[in-house]
Parts: structure tokens; sequence; C-alpha cells
């Protein structure tokens, strides 16, 4: 719990570094990057259409007396096996999958980075914590996974926090190993000899270290956040109430329809395709635009 | 002398790991929900009937005293017999562990015989249209969503062009060179759906550290000292950009045994990956326990060694 | 300290290798070269679990060991059973003897002569260690079986059973004597090696996760030419039913032994190179209302329940046809010697729905649009497609009604849990075969019956099933099984939705020949059809 809230500020001190200019300079070299900026606005369209899904379509419900037809005007992306708008389903569906998707990840990325910077800045607790690392990452994820939706009954918030408590200790791995190798550098051993205070040598000095790979493991936690709600509710552990794209998935496969209706597959594939390459590439673009190597190239 | 009391360390921290993983294990296969017996009872068989199966299935003795039993029995190697085939479940998993262990073998290997070059290409050509390219192609591939990807590609190589096989790890009555090619031949597009899957992983986090890395001083030090700019990138700043690389090997070792559910499933491989979701299914204890004995002694392994080749490659590690 | 480098191609080198080493560890040991066999490929969606056929209880399991151990009588398309290993039966006049004649041509594969001896072992370990669905059927009534000659098997009872033989004939593989252990181990017998058939086909690999492999045996007698057409059969295991339907096309199977989803059905239809074979469910799919969750124990709501549920939609849309009503009675029109045709009917009448809610004194205070008090769970398993899709017509239609369905859709193991401990407000279902009336409604109907899952407890109902139980011919129990499935009908115990129409496919450009029997547990993959098919020349 400790942990949490430690990281917390953490997190807090890594958005707002104490200089402003070089953040300045970062955003500067971002706008530059067409491929960044062009996936931004992708997912603030994918942001927005999801929070506006009550006013461009209804929810998807009942039943329909076309199954499964190809796209038209009435159904742009056709319709699924009881006969219902699969624009309506991947509209509603975003809702579920980016909400999953984001607050799995800022879970994991939270207790991820304390846990590794922790394991690797105090030697007395690393044979511990890696052990706990360790051992979260030989558990069989998907059996658990089962276990904790079955037990709790499956709806979102299960499934946030299965998905986090999974994917954290990648996290903690990859970070602890980056910050190993900065914590015995001349500067930190110099930072404690003049009596820095812990928090301030991990924020200031490990925190920047690794905030390569912490950009990097945000990237690819967010994605596999996606990808998991996806895999689980194709699995059949999704809430049978709600929509997301994985449920959408789950219907085609469960019903027979993913080789003979393309439409009933492409669309919800296309999403997770579209949301996850867009937050890939604005991470790749902020980690380029903010080092100066690269800026300058 | 360092480098062996690092190792002896690790073994013990290894074991320990091992060990620990089990006994998570284990309770939590036993808090699943439903009744094993559920899966095995018939329709008519009265209480009296089930209570015996129960009993024999050493199902009514308490949790502790199963578990001790389970150890002691582990210690020697024996991983009980399965509920519901009556056979011992080494048998059961032991039948799959090689078509696991070749799948994500191979994933493995082609990830990295791709991922590092890409990764130091794009990593070289920072923001050029190279890296760009390699970037646009690992982020896609690791996007798709496993089952719409093996599905489709089963369509179009599979059923339309006809040039893959669907389904099985190899033909039936295959002998020689003959199998072996038979085995390569399915075993082309479930590797590929993996590789995919994890390729951008690797070029990723090496390319974020290969560019950090360039920027050190020791770089620019050693292109002061006149060495060329391939001798900076693939000999001393490579050195430092695989350590994360290799802590991911390890983890990703992990996630493919496990996690290789879904790509098992769609191409119908005969992996554990898949006999683990059955087994939850049919909540067949002893088998499930089994798998994940072995999926924890897999993931040990995998990153004991990525340990001690990560002592091997940082000095500062392996002299601490 | 190694360059990283060169310890990168080290690294490789050894990967290589690994690599290498491990295709021809896996590609094991040069032939002893064979010619081509004919070879038949079939499709399943699940491993074989258990290899003992007593044992075994899933779908893979009974289809594999369905060619090796054979049942002593046959299922006709009525579900009425047929002399098939046994020639002729009964009961003598005090009902307490049964009596059974069998061929005299039946071999073991291993030479050994197929006897009355092995019918009497099988049933004396399956009644005494308690096994499977048979112990569940025959072991109230049975007390010992005698071969009297080696075609002739003698059973006392304990009490008068008129679904015994039947019972027994039907659901009952008759295993080895001479191969499986003595009575007592029986159970534990993994039977996964050395296989011994009297079937038309016998095992002779297995590898789990891909394949289980089958030749024909020499001598089978229900074969048209004396022996199975084909060499051999090949279960292949295809988790994914789409993946399953690509390799069928591609030419990778040949059939598919599990029912063909209808939105795929529809599709292969297209396909010229493949035929479908509709064969109609034996069982039924249902929704049975929890007596002891007031208010259903209400006659009332539960006829608004059954007037909320919109039939021809379910059957039209969720089933895309692919189904037929059982007038709502619990005795399909396919088991066409019992069902009664007279019963009447539920039908989707919202409005009617509303009428007996109100007369029974429900309102809508809160206005919410649903009656008060009038909110349920609906039980299923997330994984049964096509009851995942008609649980949310049933929802829609019953909303119309003022009727609030909660969909409960659940992983399997966790719903068959709820169910057992009756956690549910109502439970919806399906049976794959109920072809003994009297056996299958007491299960069903009686109190602290094994599949009870509306708790119900009817003195009346209990009374006809006593009656048609002691029945020892099917006509004198036609009549208390009819007043039951009527009673069930009038009191609204259980709502049978419809029965399936299974689909089967095959690729009829290579072959000919099925003989399809009923239900997706005979199919296309019954001995005698697999035994018949032979290559389109």
């Amino acid at each position: 719990m400790t942990e949490v809230t430690q990281s917390g500020i953490a997190a807090e001190e890594v958005q707002a570094p104490a200089d402003p200019s070089p953040r300045r300079r970062t955003w500067r070299a971002f706008r530059q990057n067409p491929l960044g900026m062009g996936s931004l606005a992708v997912i603030a369209i994918l942001a927005v259409v999801s929070a506006a899904a009550p006013l461009i379509a209804d929810f998807p419900s009942g039943y329909g007396e076309e199954i499964l037809v190809g796209p038209s005007a009435t159904h742009w992306f056709g319709t699924d096996e009881l006969g219902r708008d699969i624009f309506a389903e991947v509209i509603w569906g975003g809702r579920i999958s980016m909400i999953i998707g984001f607050a799995a990840s800022f879970l994991a990325i939270l207790i991820g980075v304390t846990v590794g910077i922790t394991a690797s800045y105090a030697p007395k607790l690393d044979p511990l914590l890696s052990m706990l690392v360790d051992v979260s990452l030989a558990l069989p994820v998907l059996p658990l996974m089962i276990l904790v939706a079955a037990l709790v009954g499956p709806s979102v918030e299960t499934l946030v926090l299965v998905i986090a408590l999974f994917s954290w200790p990648e996290v903690a791995r990859i970070v602890r190993s980056q910050a190993l190798s900065v914590t015995r550098l001349p500067y930190v051993d110099a930072a404690r000899t003049i009596g820095g205070s812990h928090l301030w040598i991990m924020t200031r000095h490990l925190l920047p270290a690794v905030a390569p790979v912490i950009v990097v493991a945000v990237v690819l936690t967010a994605s596999r956040a996606v990808l998991s709600e996806a895999g689980l509710s194709f699995l059949g552990l999704g809430d049978p109430n709600s929509w997301s794209w994985g449920k959408i998935l789950y219907n085609a496969q469960r019903s027979g329809a993913l080789t003979i209706a393309w439409w009933a597959t492409l669309f919800p594939s296309l999403a997770i395709l579209l949301l996850v390459v867009s937050a890939t590439l604005v991470s790749i673009a902020y980690n380029d635009a903010r080092n100066p190597k690269t800026r300058e190239a | 002398m360092r480098l062996l009391s690092y190792a002896s360390r690790r073994l013990l921290r290894g074991f320990a790991t091992f060990l620990f993983a089990v006994t998570i294990t284990f309770f939590l296969v036993r808090l699943l929900p439903g009744d094993p017996m559920l899966a095995i009872a018939a329709p008519g068989m009265t209480e009296e009937l089930l209570a015996r199966q129960i009993a024999d299935l050493g199902l009514d003795r308490s949790l502790i005293v199963q578990y001790v039993a389970y150890l002691r029995e582990l210690a020697q190697g024996n991983l009980g017999i399965s509920f519901l085939r009556g056979q011992p479940v080494s048998e059961v998993l032991m039948a799959r562990l090689p078509w696991t262990l070749l799948l994500t073998g191979s994933a493995l290997l082609v990830t990295i015989v791709l991922g590092v070059p890409l990764g130091v290409l794009a990593a070289v050509k920072a923001r050029g249209a190279v890296d760009r390219l390699v970037q646009m192609v690992g982020v896609i591939g690791q996007s798709l969503f496993v089952p719409s990807i093996g599905i489709f590609l089963l369509y179009t190589l599979g059923l339309w062009l006809d040039l893959f096989p669907i389904g099985s790890a190899v033909d039936p009555d295959t002998h020689g060179v003959a199998r072996a090619l038979s085995i390569l031949h399915h075993l082309a597009l479930p590797c590929l759906t993996l590789v995919m899957a994890q390729l951008a992983s690797y070029v990723l986090t090496l390319r974020a550290t290969l560019i950090e890395s360039l920027g050190e001083e020791y770089c620019d030090l050693a292109r002061v000292k006149g060495a060329s700019e391939r001798r900076v990138v693939w000999q001393h700043a490579l050195r430092n950009a695989l350590l994360p690389t290799t802590t991911l090997v390890g983890l990703q070792i992990g996630f493919l045994v496990g996690g290789a559910v879904l790509t098992e499933t769609i191409y119908a491989y005969p992996g554990v990956g898949r006999a683990i979701f059955e087994a939850v299914g049919q909540l067949d204890y002893p088998v499930l326990q089994g798998a994940f004995v072995l999926l924890a002694a897999t993931v040990v392994l995998a990153n004991l060694l990525t340990d001690l080749l990560y002592g091997l490659l940082d000095p500062r590690v392996r002299t601490a | 300290m190694p360059r990283p480098s060169s310890a990168a191609w080290t690294l490789r080198a050894l990967a290589y290798t690994f690599f290498a080493l491990a295709v021809f560890a896996l590609a094991g040991p040069m032939p002893a070269n064979a010619q081509e066999p004919t070879r038949l490929a079939v499709g399943t969606t699940a491993d074989v679990v258990n290899l003992n056929p007593l044992v075994g209880n899933s779908r893979s399991d009974t289809w594999v060991t369905n060619l090796m151990y054979p049942r002593l009588m046959q299922m006709s398309a009525n579900g009425q059973k047929e002399p098939y290993v046994a020639t002729d039966w009964g009961y003598s006049d005090d009902g307490l003897t049964a009596w059974m004649e069998l061929r005299d041509d039946m071999m073991w594969s291993d030479g050994e002569p197929f006897t009355a001896d092995d019918v009497a072992f099988t049933i004396t370990a399956v009644t005494e260690e308690a096994i499977g669905i048979t112990a569940g059927l025959v072991g109230g009534s049975f007390e010992r079986a005698r071969a009297v000659s080696p075609t002739r098997v003698e059973f006392d009872l304990t009490q008068r059973d008129g679904q015994f033989l039947t019972n027994m004939g039907f659901w009952m593989p008759i295993v080895p004597e001479h191969v499986f252990p003595e009575v007592g181990q029986v159970s534990e017998f993994a039977n996964d090696s050395d296989w011994v058939s009297a079937g038309p086909f016998v095992m002779t690999s297995v590898e789990r996760g891909q394949r289980y492999v089958l030749e024909a045996v020499e001598t089978y007698p229900f074969a048209p030419g004396g022996r199975a057409a084909v060499d051999e059969v090949v279960f292949r295991v295809f988790p994914d039913v789409n993946a399953q339907a690509l390799a069928l096309r591609a030419g990778d199977l040949d059939l598919i032994a599990n029912a063909i989803p209808p939105a795929i059905a529809r599709a292969l239809s297209a396909d010229p190179s493949i035929t479908l074979v509709e064969i109609p469910a034996l069982g039924w799919a249902h929704m049975q209302y929890n007596l002891e969750r007031p208010p259903l124990d209400d006659l009332a709501v539960r006829q608004a329940l059954a007037h909320a549920v919109d039939y021809e939609a379910i059957r039209r849309i969720a089933l895309q046809g692919q189904a037929g009503s059982t007038l709502s009675s619990v005795i399909s029109p396919v088991l066409s010697f019992w069902h009664d045709d007279t019963i009447e009917e539920y039908t989707y009448d919202p409005e009617r729905a509303r009428a007996l809610l109100e007369e029974a004194g429900y309102t809508d205070a809160d206005g919410d649009g649903f009656y008060d008090g009038i909110t349920f769970g609906l039980l299923y398993d997330q994984a049964a497609a096509e009851i995942a899709n008609w649980a949310q017509i049933v929802r829609d239609s019953s909303a119309e009604a003022g009727i609030e369905i909660e969909l409960t859709g659940l992983e399997r193991n966790t719903y068959l849990a709820r169910a057992r401990d009756r956690d549910h407000d109502i439970y919806a279902g399906s049976w794959s075969i109920m072809e003994e009336p009297a056996a299958y409604l007491d299960l069903a109907f009686r109190d602290g019956g094994f599949i009870n899952y509306g708790n119900v407890s009817d003195p009346e109902i209990e009374r006809l099933l006593d009656e048609a139980q002691a029945a020892t011919s099917p006509e004198e129990a036609l009549g208390p099984v009819q007043a039951i499935a009527r009673r069930i009908n009038e009191q609204v115990y259980d709502n049978v939705l419809y029965y399936q129409e299974f689909q089967f496919a095959y690729n009829s450009d290579r072959w000919e020949g099925f003989v399809p029997q009923p239900s997706d547990l005979l199919s296309l993959v019954n001995p005698l059809s697999l035994a018949s098919v032979h290559p389109v020349d």
C-alpha cells in the first residue's frame, strides 16, 4: 500500500520535472513528428467517439431480421449473428475496451515502477522484491484470471484489476534491470554521500535514468491490456451485459462467424489495432522527442 | 569466483521461487469455483456414490494434508494421476511439452534473429524512413489480435492458396527428413503469429536503450578515440542495450509458454497452454497443478539463464 | 569477458543448433516403409479425456470408444431401442428377472470370442464400482448377472424396472473381461495402450492434443463387406470451430463429428464439395423455474413468463431455423411413440403475460416499466453459443411483458456448480439425449432428482412416475408418461423452447455411404456409419 502512495508522488515528478525548458523543448520536438501527432489525434478521436456513443448509435440489443449481412448503407459495418448492428457494437465496445486498457495499464505502471526502483535502490529489499516479481511471473495468468473472474463475477472492475495484477511484474523487472546499472554509478553514490534523501535520489536520479524504459513499458502494458481484455472476453470471461471489442470477437468466434462474415471480425480487430498502434506510436514519438540525441538528428 | 557465487545465489533463489510458485498455485487451483466431481459425476449418481468417489480421489482430506502429500510426491518426481484420465499426469503433459518448447523456442529464436538487427537499424537511423518503417511494421504486428490474424492466415494461406496445412503439429506416418519438413510446415503459421505478436517488444526495447547508450559519454569517448560508428554501435553501445533485452527474453518465455493459448487454439497446435485451459474447464486438479509446475519450472529456468547471461554481459552486476 | 557481439554470435549458433536438434528429435527414426492406406480424417473440438469407455463421458470419448466397445442395442431415429449385439430381450412374468440373447459371431480383435461373460462382467463392474451414467441408470434395480450360455445373459432385479434392459442396452458399452482388470479396479483402468476391440476399428496410436488413430479390424459382422471399407480413421482435434470448418473446406478433414453451428452450416451449404446432413436431437433446450424462489412458486407468474418468450424469434434467429417446436412439451415429437400432440403450446403474447400478472396483483408502482418484484436471474453457460444467443432474446421479449431478466452467463464449471446447488431463479440449458421418458422424467421432476433444477415436488407426478417405471412394456408406460408431460405443461414446471436439428458436414467429393443415427452422440460417426463409408469412385 505504501508503495502505491510513494509512486504516486514519483509519477507526478516525472510528468513535471523541475526544469520547465526541457519539457517545452520535448513538446516542440514532439509536435514536429507527424506520426506522433497523427496518432495522438487518432486516440483523441477514438476517445471522443466512445464518450459520445449514446449520441451516435443506440445501445446494441435485441435482434434483427438480417443475420450476418455485410456492410451496407443501413448497417455500415454489417450485422452479427443475431442481426444486430456491428457499427453500434464497435462504438459502444470502445468505451469498455479503452477504459479497461488505460486503467489497467496505469495501475500496472504505478506498481511496477515503484517495485522496480525500490528493488534496485534498496539492496536489502531486492531479493524479496525480485522473488515476488519472479513468482508473479511464474504464475499461470490465464487460469488465475478465470478464477478471479468467476469468483468475483465478470465485470469491468474485475478485468482492470486482473490485468493490472498480472502486468506489473514485467514492468518492475524491466525497470529494475535498467535502474540497477545506474544505482552504482558514481554520481548516485555521490548523491548518497552528500546526504540526499532516498526519495530525492530515487526521483531525481533513478527515475530519469529509467524513463525511456518506462515509456516503452507504458506502451507495451497499455497495448497488452487492451489485447488482454480482448483475449479474456474472447475466452468467455467478459461481462455478458456490456459490449467490448473482445466481446464482439467472442460472439463471432462462438457462433462460427469468423471465417464467413469478415466484417464481424475485421471492424473490432481494426479498432483494437488502431488504438494500440496509436498509443504505441505516441509514446515512441515522445521518447524520441525527449532524447536530445534523436531530437537533434 | 564472484561469478560462481552469483550463480549459486541465483540458483538458490530460483529454487525458492519454484517452491513458492508451486505452493501458491496449489491453493489457487483448489480455490477454483466449481466442483471437480461435477465434471466426472453422471446424472443419476446418488449422494452415496458421489461421496465414495470423492474419498477415492482424496478430495475429502483437508487442504493442508493434500498439500503435504503433493509435495512429498513432487519431490520424488511424481505429478500424480489425472482425475479424469486415470493416467499419470506426466504422461498426459509430456505428450505436449515438446511441442510447446518447439513452438515457443522457435518463435523466440526467430524474434531475436530478426529483432536485434532491426532494433539496431532503427536506432542508428533514428527518425529516418527506415526507422519509421521498422517501427510501424513491428507495432502493427504486436497490435494484431491473435485469433483474428490466425484465422486470416489460415483462410488465405491455408485454404485459399493451400500453402500450409490446417491444424496439428505434424502429419501422421511421416518419417525422417519428411517428418522434419512436415513439422516445420505445420510450425510456420503459429510461429509467425507469435513472432509478429512479440517482435516489437524486442525492437522497441533495444532501440530505446540503444539510442540512450549512443548518447552516453563512453560512446563519445570511443568516437573521439577514432572508433568507427559501426564499431561504436555494435561493440560499445549494444553491450549495454542488450541488458534490458536479455531481461525481456526471460519474461517472454513465461508469457509465451502459458500465454500461447489463443495461438494454440486457433491453429489446433497441441501445446501445454491449451492443456491448461482444458484442465481448467474439466477441473482436473492434478493435470492443472502439473502444468503449473512445468510452467513454473520453465520460467524459473529461463530467468536463471537470462540472469546468468546478464551477469556475463554487465560487469557492474558481476563484480557487485 | 567475451565481447557482446561474439557472445551474441555464440548464443545464436547455440540456438540454431538447438532448433535443428529439436526438429529432428521430434521427427524420430527413419521408417519401415508402408503403402498408403485409405484414411478418413474426422474433426472433433476436444481431446479424448478417458479411453476407458465406462468412465469417459465426453462426446469425443464416446465417438472414439464407440468404435471399439459395442453397445448391445441401437437407437432408431425416433429413439426406440433396436437389436444390435443383443438379438432379443425380455422380462419374466414377475418382472424380477430380465434376459437377453446375443449374436454368436462377435469376436474381440485379439481373437477371443465376445460372449455373455463379457456382458456379465461389465455390468457387475459398473454397478459394484458405481461407474458413470450407467450405474445411475441401472444401479437401482440390478442385483446380479449370470451368463447362462455364451449367448444368453440373465439378470436378477430387486424390483420391477421396465427401463432396465433398454437403459443398459444402449448406455453400457461392453468391455473385454480378459483385458480389463478384475471388478474393483475397472474404473481406475486407463486403457491407454494395447487396445482390444469388438467394433469396426481398433486404436493404434494416441498423440494427445493432435490425433487419435484407429485401424480397421479384419472382421466386423455389421459392415457391408464383413470389414470396414476404410483402413484407418483418424480423429483430429480442432479446439476452434472456425478453423475446423476451414480444414474441412481445405480437404484437411473429411468429416466433422460435432454438430456445426448454424452460421457455419449456412456457409458450408454453398460449398459444392461439402454435404450437410440434418439429424434431429433426441433432447431439447429449456428453461426451468426454481419453485423455491418466490414469486416463481406462483403459477400465474410462471404462466406469464411462458407467454413472455418469443419462441418463434428464438428458433428463427438464434437457431437460424435449424430447430423445431416440441409444443412446449418435455416429450419431443422426435420421440414419436411417446409424443402427445394434443398438449397446448405456450405462445408469445406479452399482453396476456401482463394481464396474468395484473390479475395476480402485481403492479409497477415505481414506474420503471417492470412489475415490482418481477425480476429474475437467468443462469446459463456462456460457452453454449445457441443458449447465450437466445438468452438475450428471452431478456428482450420478457421486457416487453414487464418482466425483468438479468443475464447470468457463467463459465461452465461455475454454471454447473450453481445449478447443482439450485442457486438460480431460472435455469437455462439443453439435453442431448432424452430418449427414455420414464427414466429422464424421474431425474428431472422427482423430488430430489439429480437434474430437478426447478425443485419440483408434486405428489401427482411422483405417483405417475412410479406407475410408469413399474411397467415392463412401453405400451403400458405410455399412459402415465403422457399424463406426466401434460401435468408439467399445465403447471409450467418446465419450459421447452425447441429441439435442435443438428447439422453435420462431410466432404462428399471424396466419401459416400455414411449411415446417420440420431443425436449428436451417434450422428455420422457411429460404428455402423464409419464401417460403411467408402471413397467415391
